[in-house]
């Protein structure tokens, strides 16, 4: 028997009825499609067009600047407007290249054509991976074919398709794997063949009956590639859950993945993999879940990336009956990012726009008592960290304590802890406030 | 874009569970105990609750418009607290004695101390601790219909048959929520509405078990031991007290560890000490001992090594704290050993203060003995209270005096008198061979100075001097010329009395044992 879940973690409501059944649509853009330089982790990307340029779909539009960083890639033909700061969905600014779509999506010499992976050398594959410009679709946006060339690639014995998807009302990553389960296993075939002697393993919660019975069908020839159920349970999608349930193995403090052994990729990763290595596509669209109980009509769209978020409403009829909701966010209600307007283009690594009537954290805010010291938020610490003492030593301004007693600093902010407390007490916050500020005293 | 939308850091949803449902889901289980105990005692026992609660929660209310502070009062925890509060008292009490311990533990033990979450122990075990200690009389007295009679456990430890199935089902003597069936329901419920996490009731208990079974007289006894489970609070105090989430360790493993410390001290004070608020102490001491298991029970996160930082190990084991206990492990084997050293000493002195004061109350002896009839009396009384008209009068010792030719000049019967005012009174007396008193001498006299201490005077004690009658009377209002009445210390009638009926049972005593 494999293990089910992990310890602690929480059960927000889905709300991903909403949504979860409803097949994507092709969203075309209608206004100017922008570039964000700043899509992934690492530094930014330089831009290799000039205001005036043609540019057309496919066509790579800006380059990775350094080992961790990604290529850029249009994903619509027509003329580059300008290159300027534009607004992102964190509420500050990145150099963006805008472009002005002709609507004819012409699309750029090679793109479709059908390749043979096999006949690659794995520096090809990488090659190709990296040129496409494609980064963690999950939410972190770390460049994958960094991930996909650890140091020492025959030790690696798992690759995991992640498709847990444990946000609330998110169901992008569901429909994909429901509507293009041979090609998500094409991917990892893909994957497989840079890690000799690994396995591969593709992880859904079991909310999702469904998507579980897609990918089994479409990996049953496959014997190197297995479905692995998990709990539905938040935060079961982060890295550390993924490989505490499939390998048993922890991450220790400074280690990524490849170090114990796994390489973890949301599945709508693994898809874009595919699509690059196999059919030459570049990344220019992905799966976006447009949710929440204040729009009209919950969808999943197919879109490009670059689109402006304001059409994402649009697409989904606006709205709900016309009034204003009190909250925006990019991504669902756990780890998302709330917006001030809707001003931002979908980055690569965007999965969602949620809008929410009521904003349940200026109730929150209301409910707020001292703290009970009730033991919730140990409890549902995924890692095993202790928020309560955390936020003590926090507000005390004991980093010391918060770091090396505590260790403050292995906090994913998940925010399962704020999730679960009855107190309603802003504990992410001050954990992401107190790393910061730790982190910044540190370089000095 | 007209408008700007809330920005906020995630999560952006919140669980539906607050402060205020937690209370209130204890309050809805502690309503079953709470109707067996008013079905059991009478509109009275509901007369208590009301009060507890309106007290502890107008407290609160004055408290933070006094200082204030925002209103916390629909929070509901000031509630439980009086609910909690008025469960641990015996129906019988007079109504302001919930409202005395709510206002105590809500002002003192949990304001004071900064309110909801910063209280140090658990307010309601606190204001019932208080109430203890200064309404001892009215608080451990438990009547029921009328008649003050003994708790399960009082006849328990009296050796009086019990019936443990009333003890567990509440219809014992007892306090208002002293139905264990209905608590342990409650705190079931409790636990599967999420209010409370089982490991401080399961460890409590089985540790509780653990410790009167291995040191309780009746050992691994099934029935004893459901009688312990039953009776003195012990359910209460795992499932609703020892819970108490602001004055209990906030990770898993110090909760256990926690729950073992107050099974254990339950367990001891239950088998060694005083039984019936056994559970009470061993929940608030351990409610002391929070800060220290926090601090020694932080686990180490999920894939982490424990960190090799001098400092953190160096805060992981209390060194101040282990300082402390040496330093106070020394000192007490350095007084013990000064008490062995002069222990021969000091029963020296006392033999010859005894002696100095034989001598004083029978001048004519030369020397004592002891006198194989009289010793034999003192024998058969086994301890117990002398005769029946003495009051709580205990014969020590009595001795037979011989002067120099070897001729009985009288005996000295030494008599502790438990009546007095402040504990107990030791007195030697003297009595002729005719039954004249020939004088008292007091070798413990502890009372209020001024007052009881003033019948160490002499003008006290001559009173009884040379006087032969059967029996001494005290005259309370003094200026008595009969010779067997003794003009009492004004103020002070108890300890006179006390003296009197001491002397009594001394003459009685001889009496009935010279030949």
């Amino acid at each position: 028997m494999y293990k089910k879940t992990f310890h602690g973690g929480a059960h927000p409501q889905g709300g991903k009825q909403l949504a979860r059944d409803i097949p994507f649509r092709t969203w075309l853009p209608k206004q100017d499609l922008v570039f964000h330089l700043n899509q992934h982790i690492g530094k930014p990307a330089k831009p290799v067009v000039q205001k005036g340029d043609a540019v057309l779909a496919g066509q790579v539009i800006a380059e990775a600047d350094g080992f961790v960083s990604a290529n850029v890639v249009c994903s619509c033909s027509g003329r580059v407007k300008a290159v300027e700061k534009r607004r992102n969905v964190l509420g500050t600014t990145d150099l963006s290249i805008v472009v002005e779509n002709d609507g004819q999506y012409t699309l750029a010499d090679g793109i479709g054509e059908e390749t043979d992976y096999t006949a690659l050398s794995g520096k090809e594959i990488l090659d190709r991976i990296k040129a496409a410009g494609i980064v963690g679709l999950g939410g972190a946006g770390f460049p994958t074919h960094v991930k996909l060339a650890p140091k020492k690639p025959e030790e690696i014995r798992y690759v995991i398709a992640n498709g847990a998807e444990c946000e609330p009302y998110i169901c992008c990553d569901d429909q994909l794997m429901r509507t293009f389960p041979e090609e998500i296993v094409g991917g990892m075939k893909v994957m497989l063949s840079l890690f000799p002697a690994a396995e591969g393993v593709i992880l859904i919660e079991e909310n999702k009956p469904e998507a579980i019975a897609a990918m089994e069908r479409a990996c049953s020839g496959e014997p190197n590639i297995r479905v692995h159920r998990v709990k539905a349970k938040y935060p079961q999608g982060s890295e550390r859950s993924v490989m505490s349930v499939v390998a048993g193995k922890h991450i220790r403090l400074g280690m990524l993945p490849a170090d114990v052994g796994c390489v973890v990729d949301n599945v709508a990763t693994v898809r874009a993999v595919y699509r690059t290595v196999c059919k030459s596509e570049p990344l220019m669209e992905r799966g976006f879940t447009v949710s929440g109980d204040g729009v009209e009509t919950p969808c999943n769209l197919m879109v490009k990336i670059g689109t402006c978020f304001e059409e994402m409403l649009e697409a989904a009829g606006g709205f709900k009956g016309g009034e204003e909701p009190e909250k925006l966010l990019c991504g669902g209600p756990m780890m998302g990012f709330a917006m001030a307007d809707l001003e931002a283009a979908v980055c690569k690594n965007n999965n969602a726009l949620t809008v929410l009537r009521k904003d349940p954290v200026a109730e929150a805010h209301r409910q707020m008592t001292s703290c009970l010291r009730c033991g919730r938020c140990n409890q549902a610490c995924p890692l095993g960290l202790t928020p309560q003492m955390m936020s003590v030593a926090a507000q005390r301004g004991d980093y010391e304590r918060y770091e090396k007693k505590l260790y403050g600093l292995e906090c994913v902010a998940c925010g399962t802890c704020t999730f679960v407390c009855p107190a309603k007490r802003p504990l992410m916050q001050l954990f992401k406030q107190t790393k910061a500020e730790i982190m910044a005293a540190k370089r000095k | 874009m007209s408008r700007l939308y809330n920005i906020s850091s995630s999560p952006h949803v919140r669980s539906r569970l607050t402060t205020g449902e937690i209370m209130y889901k204890v309050i809805l289980c502690l309503l079953p105990a709470a109707a067996v105990g008013v079905w059991r005692h009478g509109l009275h026992a509901l007369l208590i609750i009301a009060a507890a609660v309106a007290a502890a929660m107008l407290t609160e209310f004055a408290f933070e418009r006094a200082t204030g502070r925002p209103d916390t009062l629909k929070d509901g925890s000031a509630a439980v607290t009086g609910l909690l509060l008025a469960l641990c008292l015996p129906a019988g009490v007079p109504l302001y004695v919930p409202v005395v311990g709510s206002v105590f533990a809500i002002l003192f033990v949990k304001c004071f101390f900064g309110g909801l979450g910063h209280n140090f122990m658990n307010p309601a075990l606190a204001g019932r601790c208080f109430l203890l200690i200064s309404f001892s009389g009215i608080v451990a007295n438990y009547t029921s219909d009328g008649f003050s009679s003994a708790t399960p456990l009082a006849d328990l430890a009296a050796g009086n048959p019990v019936n443990a199935l009333d003890a567990f089902l509440g219809l014992s003597n007892g306090v208002i929520g002293s139905s264990a069936l209905a608590l342990l329901a409650g705190g079931v419920i409790l636990w599967l509405l999420g209010g409370i996490t089982l490991e401080i009731p399961a460890a409590t208990l089985l540790s509780f078990c653990l410790f009167v079974g291995l040191f309780g007289e009746q050992g691994f006894d099934s029935g004893t031991l459901f009688l312990h489970l039953s009776a003195g609070g012990i359910v209460m105090g795992a499932f609703f007290m020892a819970t108490d989430p602001v004055t209990s360790p906030v990770t898993s493993g110090g909760q256990i560890l926690y729950g073992i410390l107050i099974g254990l001290l339950g367990g001891m004070f239950r088998v060694f000490g005083s039984s019936a608020d056994s559970v009470s102490y061993a929940i608030i001491i351990a409610n002391m001992f929070t800060p220290l298991i926090d601090e020694i029970s932080v686990p180490v996160p999920f894939g982490c090594r424990k960190q090799k930082d001098p400092s953190a190990k160096r805060s992981l084991i209390p060194v101040s704290a282990v300082i402390l206990c040496v330093i106070t492990l020394i000192a007490g084997v350095c007084l013990s050993g000064v008490y062995e050293m002069t222990k021969d000493i000091i029963a020296e002195q006392q033999l010859a203060a005894k002696i100095a004061s034989y001598k004083e109350v029978c001048p004519d002896a030369e020397e004592f003995a002891s006198d194989a009839g009289m010793d034999a009396a003192i024998a058969a009384l086994d301890g117990e209270v002398y005769g029946v008209d003495f009051g709580r009068s205990y014969i020590n010792e009595a001795v037979v005096g011989t002067d120099a030719s070897g001729n009985t000049a009288g005996y000295v019967i030494s008599v502790t008198s438990r009546d007095a005012y402040d504990g107990s009174l030791t007195l030697s007396v003297g009595v002729s061979a005719d039954g004249t008193v020939s004088g008292i001498a007091f070798t413990e006299l502890n009372e209020t100075a001024g007052m009881g201490m003033l019948c160490g005077e002499d003008a006290f004690k001559d009173q009884f001097k040379g006087v032969n009658v059967e029996r001494f009377t005290l005259n309370k209002a003094g200026g008595s010329s009969a010779d067997d009445e003794i003009d009492s210390v004004s103020g002070a009638s108890t300890t006179s009395g006390a003296v009197v009926n001491a002397v009594n049972a001394a003459l009685d005593f001889c009496a009935a044992n010279v030949k």
